[in-house]
C-alpha cells in the first residue's frame, strides 16, 4: 500500500512504483479454471447456432444464396472463440488481508476492491452450462448496488472455500454502513 | 365507516393478549394519547381512522358516484324533501333501492375488511426496536433494530393533515424492503416516537417519560420565488416552453387545432411533474439538530424527515448552467433505504437535502452533514469547497485530469478532479452543470477503476466510489493512471482505517459517555462543530 499525502498537499503524487491501477503493489492474482473460457464457447456457439441452423434451413428451401449467411458467422464465431480465451485468462483475484480484489477485460479494463467489512452476503451460482463443465460464480455483495463483484468460473471446491473464507473474514471485520 | 370504531369510543392501551380478541366493535379500541409513555413495551393500535386515511381516493368516488346519482334522481323527480325517499315510489326508484342495497352491501365488506385490518394490526416499541404485526390472511411481523436506523420520517397526507394524524416511515438499513410504515397514529404520538426512537438509536438514556425533544438550530427555509425562479429555470420548463411554443406555432401556421391537441398529453404529463416538484419542494425548510439532520416541505402532503448524523452516505452540490446567474445549487444524499421504494425521478428526489439555495446555504448543509471536513488547520474549508464547486485544475488543491484527457474529454477535462481530505474525498466534474460529489471515508462500500482502450492509449483511467443506492454514484473520470493507482491504494486503506474508528451507532454515548441522562440533548455536542461551519460559510 503506498503512503499519500493527499491531506496536507492534495498535489499530484509522483508515480510511485505501483503506477498501475490494475496491477496493484503486493497482489498476486489468482486464475480462474480453464474450463470457463470451454464454458462461455460453448455458450457462445450455442447462440450462434440459432441464426446458423435457419440459414441453413432457408439455404434448403427457399433459396441457396441464405448460406452465404454463414461466412459472417463463421467468422463471429472465430473471434469469439479467440476474444473469450483471452477474456478468460485476464480475469484474476486476490484476497488480500483487508479486502478482495478482482480484475477483468483487456479491451475495457476493470478492477474492484471490495473490504470484507463491507460484505453483506456471497452468492455462489452455476447455469446449466456452468454446471455441465463443473464450474460455479461467486458473487459478492455489498450495501451499494454498483458494486460490480463476481469471480466466475470457479471449481466447486475452491468457490466453496471462497465463499466461506469470504464469510468468516466478513464476519470477523463487518461494519455498520 | 367512521360508525363502529370511531375516535370517540372509550379504551386504553390494549392488553398484550391476542390481537384480535373477539368482542363489542367499541371494546379494545386504543387511543393513542393514553399510553403514558411512547416507549412502553406494550402493544398499541394504530388510530382508528386510518382505514379512512389509507383509503380516502375509493371513498371520495363512491362518495361523488352518490351524490351525483341522488342528485340526478331527485331532479328527475321534482321531490322538494329529500330525492332519495320520493324517489323509491316510482320504477326507478326501485332500481336505485337494490343498487343502493348493492352499495351498502360492498361498502358494508370494505368497511368489515378495512375493520379486521385495522384491529389486526399492532406496534410495540422498546428501547432496541420497533415492531410491526399487520396482515388479515397471512401474517406479516417486522423488527426494526433500532442500532440500525438510517432515516426516521414523518409524512402527513392532506388528509392526515386535516385529522391530526401521521404516518411514521423507519428506514432500517437490510438490504430490499426494510422499511417499517407505521400508518396512522396521532401527530404528537409520531413526534413523541420520533424522539425516543432517535435518542435510543442514539444511546441517549434519560430518565423523564418522555424523550426531550432536540432543539434545532440554523435553519434555512427556501423563499417561494427562489423555488419558483429555480423551478421556471430548470431543464424541464425549458423543454416544456419549447414544446408550448412548438405547438402554437405549429397550429397557428396549419390552421389546425389538432396540432396542439395531438402534443397535448405530453404538455400535460410535463406540467404535472412540475407541479409535483412544486408541491413537495414548497415551504422547503433545513435544520440542523443533534439528533440529525431536519428535513420539512410539501404543500399538500407534508413530510417531516430526520436523518441522524453519520447516516448520509454521500453528498452532491450541483448546478445546471442555468442557474448559475442566480448563483443558486442544489444539495442531494445517498441515505440507505430512501428511493429504493419509488422509481424514476422521484427516487432521485429521495436524498433531496436543498433544492435550491445559496452557495453558503448550500455548504452549511454540507457542513451540518459532514461537520468535520478534515483538512488542516492552515488551510481552510471553504477555499476546498470552492475548489470543487467553481474551480478547475489545481484549484482547492485538487488532482486533476492531465492535459492529454482533453482527447477523450475535450470540454470536461479541467474540471474532473479530486481532493483527499481527512475524512472525505471529494470528487468534481461538470463544466456546464457543475458538481462536486463528497463521500465521508467510514462511508464507502468499495471502489472500482475502468479504463477503456483509448484511455489506456493515454494513460488515463475512471475512478468510481461505489455508495449506497440514491441519486448519486460518485466518479472522477479520466485520471493520470499512476495517479489512480494511488488514489485507489490511499482510499481503500482510509476507508478501513476510517470503519475502524467509526461509530455511527448511539452517536450520543461516544461523544458524551458520562454525560447525565436528559442533558445531552438539551445540550448539543455540538459547539465544535459551529465554528466550522461559519469559517465554510465566510469564505
Amino acid at each position: 500500500m503506498t503512503s499519500h499525502s493527499g491531506v496536507t498537499s492534495g498535489s499530484t503524487p509522483g508515480s510511485s512504483p505501483g503506477g498501475e491501477p490494475f496491477d496493484p503493489v503486493g497482489v498476486t492474482w489468482q486464475r480462474v479454471s480453464t474450463k470457463l473460457a470451454a464454458a462461455r464457447r460453448v455458450s457462445a456457439l450455442l447462440v450462434l447456432a440459432v441464426p446458423a441452423a435457419v440459414s441453413v434451413v432457408l439455404a434448403v428451401l427457399v433459396d441457396g444464396r441464405f448460406g452465404w449467411a454463414l461466412a459472417p458467422l463463421a467468422a463471429i464465431a472465430v473471434w469469439s472463440w479467440w476474444v473469450i480465451g483471452r477474456q478468460a485468462r485476464a480475469i484474476g483475484y486476490a484476497e488480500r488481508e483487508d479486502d478482495l480484489v478482482v480484475r477483468r477485460g483487456i479491451m475495457w479494463r476493470y478492477v474492484v476492491v471490495v473490504p470484507y467489512g463491507r460484505l453483506q452476503y456471497v452468492d455462489v451460482e452455476a447455469g446449466p452450462v456452468d454446471r455441465l463443465f463443473g464450474i460455479a460464480r461467486v458473487q459478492l455483495h455489498t450495501a451499494s448496488a454498483s458494486t460490480d463483484a463476481a469471480i466466475p468460473g470457479l471449481l466447486p471446491a475452491e468457490a466453496a472455500r471462497v465463499r466461506e473464507s469470504l464469510s468468516a473474514r466478513g464476519q470477523a471485520r463487518l461494519a455498520g454502513l | 365507516m367512521t360508525g363502529p370504531d370511531g375516535p370517540a369510543a372509550p379504551g386504553g392501551p390494549v392488553a398484550p393478549g391476542g390481537p384480535a380478541a373477539p368482542g363489542g366493535p367499541a371494546a379494545g379500541v386504543a387511543v393513542e394519547d393514553v399510553a403514558p409513555v411512547a416507549a412502553d413495551g406494550q402493544w398499541h393500535r394504530v388510530h382508528p381512522l386510518t382505514p379512512v386515511i389509507r383509503s380516502w381516493q375509493l371513498l371520495a368516488v363512491a362518495l361523488v358516484y352518490v351524490v351525483q346519482d341522488v342528485g340526478q334522481h331527485s331532479l328527475g323527480d321534482d321531490g322538494d324533501d329529500g330525492g332519495v325517499v320520493t324517489a323509491l315510489g316510482s320504477l326507478r326508484g326501485r332500481q336505485l333501492l337494490i343498487g343502493t342495497l348493492l352499495g351498502l352491501g360492498v361498502f358494508a365488506a370494505v368497511a368489515a375488511l378495512a375493520y379486521l385490518s385495522w384491529r389486526l394490526t399492532r406496534y410495540r416499541v422498546t428501547d432496541e426496536a420497533l415492531e410491526l404485526e399487520h396482515g388479515v390472511l397471512s401474517r406479516r411481523q417486522r423488527k426494526a433494530p433500532l442500532d440500525r436506523l438510517q432515516a426516521v420520517d414523518i409524512v402527513q397526507p392532506l388528509l392526515a393533515r386535516i385529522t391530526g394524524l401521521a404516518r411514521l416511515t423507519l428506514e432500517v438499513a437490510g438490504g430490499g424492503d426494510s422499511r417499517i410504515v407505521l400508518a396512522y397514529v396521532t401527530e404528537t404520538q409520531a413526534r413523541r416516537l420520533r424522539n425516543h426512537l432517535l435518542a435510543s438509536a442514539a444511546g441517549v438514556r434519560y430518565e423523564s417519560p418522555e424523550a426531550p425533544e432536540a432543539a434545532e438550530h440554523v435553519v434555512f427555509s427556501v423563499p417561494l420565488q427562489r423555488l419558483v425562479g429555480a423551478l421556471a429555470l430548470s431543464g424541464g420548463t425549458i423543454w416544456l416552453g419549447i414544446l408550448a411554443i412548438g405547438l402554437v406555432g405549429g397550429s397557428i401556421a396549419t390552421g389546425h387545432l389538432g396540432f396542439a391537441a395531438g402534443a397535448l398529453p405530453a404538455v400535460i404529463g410535463g406540467g404535472g411533474a412540475l407541479w409535483r416538484r412544486f408541491s413537495t419542494n414548497f415551504g422547503f425548510r433545513v435544520a440542523a439538530a443533534p439528533d440529525g439532520l431536519r428535513v420539512q416541505h410539501g404543500l399538500l402532503e407534508q413530510t417531516a424527515q430526520t436523518v441522524p448524523p453519520g447516516r448520509v452516505q454521500a453528498v452532491r452540490i450541483s448546478q445546471p448552467l442555468l442557474w448559475r446567474p442566480g448563483g443558486w445549487w442544489r444539495v442531494q444524499a445517498n441515505v440507505a433505504g430512501y428511493g429504493s421504494h419509488e422509481r424514476g425521478q422521484r427516487a432521485l428526489e429521495a436524498g433531496l437535502l436543498l433544492p435550491v439555495g445559496t452557495r453558503d446555504e448550500a455548504v452549511a448543509v454540507l457542513s451540518f452533514v459532514l461537520p468535520d471536513l478534515g483538512v488542516t488547520d492552515a488551510e481552510h474549508p471553504g477555499p476546498v469547497v470552492d475548489g470543487g464547486l467553481t474551480g478547475t485544475l489545481a484549484d482547492g488543491g485538487f488532482t486533476a485530469s492531465p492535459r492529454r484527457a482533453r482527447w477523450v474529454d475535450p470540454v470536461g477535462w479541467r474540471r474532473n478532479g479530486y481532493r483527499m481530505t481527512g475524512t472525505a474525498l471529494l470528487l468534481r466534474r461538470g463544466v456546464l452543470h457543475r458538481r462536486l460529489d463528497v463521500v465521508p471515508h467510514a462511508r464507502t462500500q468499495s471502489c472500482g477503476v475502468r479504463q477503456g482502450f483509448l484511455q489506456r492509449r493515454l494513460r488515463v483511467a475512471s475512478f468510481a466510489l461505489h455508495s449506497t443506492p440514491g441519486p448519486l454514484a460518485p466518479f472522477v473520470a479520466h485520471l493520470d493512471s499512476a495517479v489512480v493507482a494511488d488514489l485507489l491504494a490511499a482510499q481503500v486503506e482510509r476507508a478501513r482505517a476510517a470503519r475502524r474508528t467509526d461509530a455511527s451507532e448511539r452517536w450520543m454515548e461516544r461523544r458524551e459517555p458520562s454525560a447525565a441522562p436528559g442533558h445531552v440533548l438539551d445540550e448539543p455536542a455540538e459547539p465544535a462543530e459551529r465554528p466550522g461551519i461559519e469559517q465554510l460559510g465566510d469564505r
